[in-house]
């Protein structure tokens, strides 16, 4: 799946249930990210950090060209992720995974993750949601 | 009113409030814990806010607590002196100490959406901060003696008494490169912070932090922050500047 042209804004029923203050612990998430259009992209995890003082892995997505883009995901603090039931073994190398996220204003291949969802159809949140 | 009518309206309270967990039985008031020299033990892993602690909205895993006994003061903006107040807006969220992984300082540490633990003992209380892998060694000094040999520090030095069941934290020797709670929220080298760490009978901690320092605001100026013990934690490492990856990438 591509990132559509002008990010396609789920926000419309997520928003509703979503705290307006994102909160990422160690800097402003709306200082780096655009905390108010949630896109969605579709990849292969090439990469995981289980890194201080954000996770990030990195997922190459293809667009309609055929073009492959990496694209960085930022997520909580490993600590943070643990204690809610987001665990390092959750993210495999060469798993198919569906990433809501925000993407960086700096327009760097950067995502700030919101929801994952695992081959499995199963779901977890790897980030805060974004301002409404 | 007699004495059980009182009793009556006071139970009633929280029902009508929307706080009741039960309908029958509104929960009973615990004794708090106290340690062996009979002081309000607050001893353990506490929070004072984040996912970990309070879950998220959107998935049904965000926790209900019942409205605390004793919650902490309202935030104010703070009353800066004009200079201060101006020189306080040239400031953007890039230029936050945190981001560059340095120590949050006194008050902001209180409220990072990470846990820390209180080590009471009759003499000193010790807290760890999982956040920055900052720490404090407080000695009981009812004095509230500072030692003569500071030099301006992130975290300050701080020093504690009883005040009754409160545990009073004076804490001086600060530098001025932290910000007290948002962006900007500048100070000075004269700050000033008492700390008060109130043990509640629902098992929280009242936190209140009052801030001086008469070279930039104009009175005083007070914070808080309901602490919570966060289930199923234990302070871990947090190594902030092995993948900062944010310091290169956040609005200037």
């Amino acid at each position: 799946m591509k990132i559509p042209s002008r990010d396609r804004l789920l926000g419309a029923c997520l928003g509703l249930m979503l705290s307006a203050v994102p909160v990422l612990a160690h800097h402003s998430f709306a200082a780096e990210y655009d905390s108010k259009t949630l896109v969605t992209v579709t990849g292969v995890i090439t990469k995981v950090e289980w890194t201080n003082p954000h996770i990030y892995f990195y997922v190459d997505v293809k667009d309609a060209s055929g073009t492959v883009v990496n694209w960085a995901v930022e997520g909580y603090p490993p600590n943070t992720l643990k204690r809610t039931g987001f665990t390092r073994d959750d993210l495999k190398i060469g798993d198919m995974v569906t990433v809501t996220a925000y993407k960086a204003k700096d327009s760097s291949s950067r995502l700030a993750g919101r929801e994952v969802t695992f081959p499995d159809g199963s779901k977890k949140f790897a980030g805060p949601a974004g301002a409404r | 009113m007699t004495a059980s009518l009182r009793f009556l309206a006071l139970a009633a309270l929280p029902v009508a409030l929307g706080f009741a967990q039960s309908p029958s039985a509104p929960p009973a008031a615990q004794p708090i814990p106290r340690t062996a020299d009979g002081k309000p033990n607050l001893s353990g892993v506490w929070q004072g806010g984040g996912v970990s602690l309070y879950g998220d909205a959107a998935d049904g895993t965000q926790r209900k607590y019942a409205a605390p006994v004793n919650p902490p003061p309202k935030r104010e903006p703070l009353p800066y002196q004009s200079w201060a107040e101006a020189k306080s807006k040239t400031f953007t969220p890039a230029d936050d100490p945190t981001l560059r992984c340095l120590l949050p300082g006194i008050p902001r540490i209180t409220s990072m959406p990470m846990p820390f633990e209180i080590v009471q003992t009759p003499t000193e209380i010790v807290i760890a901060y999982e956040s920055f892998h900052a720490f404090r060694i407080i000695p009981i000094n009812d004095k509230l003696q500072h030692p003569n040999d500071l030099v301006p520090t992130w975290m300050g030095d701080a020093v504690a008494r009883w005040d009754g069941d409160t545990l009073v934290v004076d804490v001086t020797g600060f530098n001025d490169k932290t910000w007290l709670s948002g962006t900007g929220s500048i100070h000075s080298e004269d700050l000033h912070v008492v700390e008060r760490f109130q043990l509640n009978s629902d098992d929280t901690i009242t936190y209140t932090a009052t801030v001086t320092d008469p070279k930039v605001l104009t009175k005083p100026w007070t914070t808080g922050a309901l602490l919570r013990r966060p289930p199923n934690t234990r302070v871990e490492e947090y190594e902030c500047i092995e993948n900062n990856q944010d310091v290169q990438h956040i609005a200037k």
